[in-house]
Formats: C-alpha cells, structure tokens, sequence
C-alpha cells in the first residue's frame, strides 16, 4: 500500500518534469547490426568456453605425456629394488602395467569424455 | 542449448538496444565510445543473466550492468577523461556563444556532475522511478530525490530559466 502511494506521489509531474522528460527524449536508435555484432561475440565466448576445457586437457596431455611415460619406463627397474618377498609372489605382474598406447588412449578418451558430457550439459 | 540461450539473448539485445545506448550515449556523449561500451554491458550483462533475479524490470537491471561498465571503464580509459573536457568546455561556453552542434541537453548535461547527469538520465530519458535509480546508481532512494532537486536547480540557475521555461 505504502509503495502503491509512493508510485503514485511519483508519478505526479509536475510542467517542470515534462519538459524535462522531453527535452531527454530522442529518437529510438536504429539498430544497425549493433545486436547482431553483440550476437556474434556471444557465441564466440561460448565456443571459447567451450573448447578451452578439452584444449587444456590436450596440451597438458601432450606435455605430461612424455615424463609419464618415462616414469613407466622406469617401473620395473624402480620395483626390482623392493624385496620380490614383500607382495607374496614370485614374479611381478609389469606386463599387467598399462602401456604407453593405452596412456595415449585414456587420454584421449578422458578428452572425448569431457566435451561430450560439457556438450550433454548446455 | 547454448546456441538457443544466445538466439533468445539476442532478441532482448535488439528489445532494450536503444535504451541502453541511449543511456550510455548521454552518459559519454560520445557515440563510439558509448556503442563501445554498450557491447560490452551487453556480454556483461550475458555473463551475469543467472544473477537476475525478476525481482525488478530487465531494462533496469541491463541499466545498471551498463552504468556499472561505464563506471569500470572510466577508472581505466583516458577516452573518458577527453569526453568530459570537452563537456566543460561546452559548460564554459554556453554563455558566450550559440554553436548549432551543441544541443540543448549537451548544455544541460554539462553543468551537472557526473552522478547527477547518471540519475537524470535514468530518470527522465530511461523512464526509471526512485527506487529503480536506487538500485541502479545504488543510492538511497532519498540521495536520489535530492540529486533530482539539485539538478533542476543547477539547470535552472545556470540557464536563468524562470518559470520552467526549457528549450
């Protein structure tokens, strides 16, 4: 009730308040491509966002690659030094140790993964 | 999903284009510099589109990302800074010469503060009441009724209008 007067005490102008009003007032302004331009940087945005999840994924893929398969490279020399008594078995299973191809594959599956499950998302 | 988001934006950005201009082109007096900002009230204004909450009018809401942009803009761009030496010169020579480029309300606008000329423009151009320009410039709805009063005493005093005879 109390806003409902205020709107209407508002609301009330005086000859001051109209010339004002339209001495502001002007032509509505053309459009002229202004929304499509704001359009177009939108998607862009969008698409940067998009993608820059998966890219980061790749590159920090692509530069850990190398050091990760190093370290397992060095697996069984790094597992020769622990006794063989310690696990209860004879031999140890290295070959069960995943291999670089199948590094390189869980990368890009975690990749593929990814965008899909952000695309599933939008 | 997203594709459809920005179809839908862009069919308010076309709705409310000319108000948010027109607000920033008052603001600046300078139309590439408001169109400027304009775009990026607008990618602001779609980067924050969760914080809206209904509770007030779009337009209100887009006015015052778009004051907010203005505001950032200012602290950072020098552009700003030769727009309103060129609006105190045209507060300087109001008196002295009649120029056909200078408008009457760049006139006005001139005399005013920078806070002033934002509530009067919210409140005369864009059609806001109080407390929409409260919100807005983020005042008390009574800071904004006396910056209101003080403007139209400036714009009178300055002019030596009597009688409310603008224009």
């Amino acid at each position: 009730m109390t806003s409902k007067i205020i709107n209407m005490a508002e609301r009330m102008k005086d000859a001051e308040d109209l010339k004002l009003e339209a001495l502001f007032s002007e032509k509505p302004i053309a459009d002229d491509g202004f929304s499509g331009s704001v359009v177009s940087r939108v998607r862009r945005q969008v698409w940067v966002r998009r993608l820059s999840l998966p890219v980061a994924i790749a590159i920090g893929s692509l530069i850990g690659a190398k050091p990760l398969l190093d370290v397992v490279m060095a697996l069984p020399q790094i597992l020769s030094i622990i006794p063989v008594d310690m696990f209860g078995v004879d031999k140890l299973p290295i070959d069960a140790l995943p291999q670089g191809s199948t590094l390189m594959l869980g990368a890009a599956l975690i990749m593929a993964v990814t965008f899909a499950s952000r695309l599933l998302e939008e | 999903m997203a594709q459809q988001d920005a179809n839908a934006f862009g069919e308010l950005v076309r709705r409310h284009q000319s108000q948010v201009r027109g607000f920033l082109r008052k603001l600046t007096r300078d139309v590439t510099l408001a169109d400027d900002l304009a775009q990026d009230a607008f990618l602001h204004a779609w980067n924050k589109l969760d914080t809206f909450t209904g509770r007030g009018s779009f337009i209100g809401w887009l006015l015052k990302v778009a004051y907010t942009t203005f505001l950032q803009s200012r602290r950072k761009s020098n552009r700003y800074g030769e727009v309103l030496d060129e609006m105190k010169q045209v507060a300087d020579d109001h008196t002295v010469q009649e120029s056909a480029e200078v408008s009457d309300l760049d006139k006005f606008l001139a005399v005013l503060t920078e806070e002033e000329r934002a509530v009067m423009i919210l409140s005369y151009a864009c059609g806001l009441s109080h407390r929409e320009i409260g919100e807005t410039a983020k005042l008390p709805i009574g800071t904004v009724k006396s910056i209101i009063f003080r403007g139209k005493e400036k714009i009178r005093e300055s002019f030596d209008i009597k009688d409310h005879q603008y224009g």
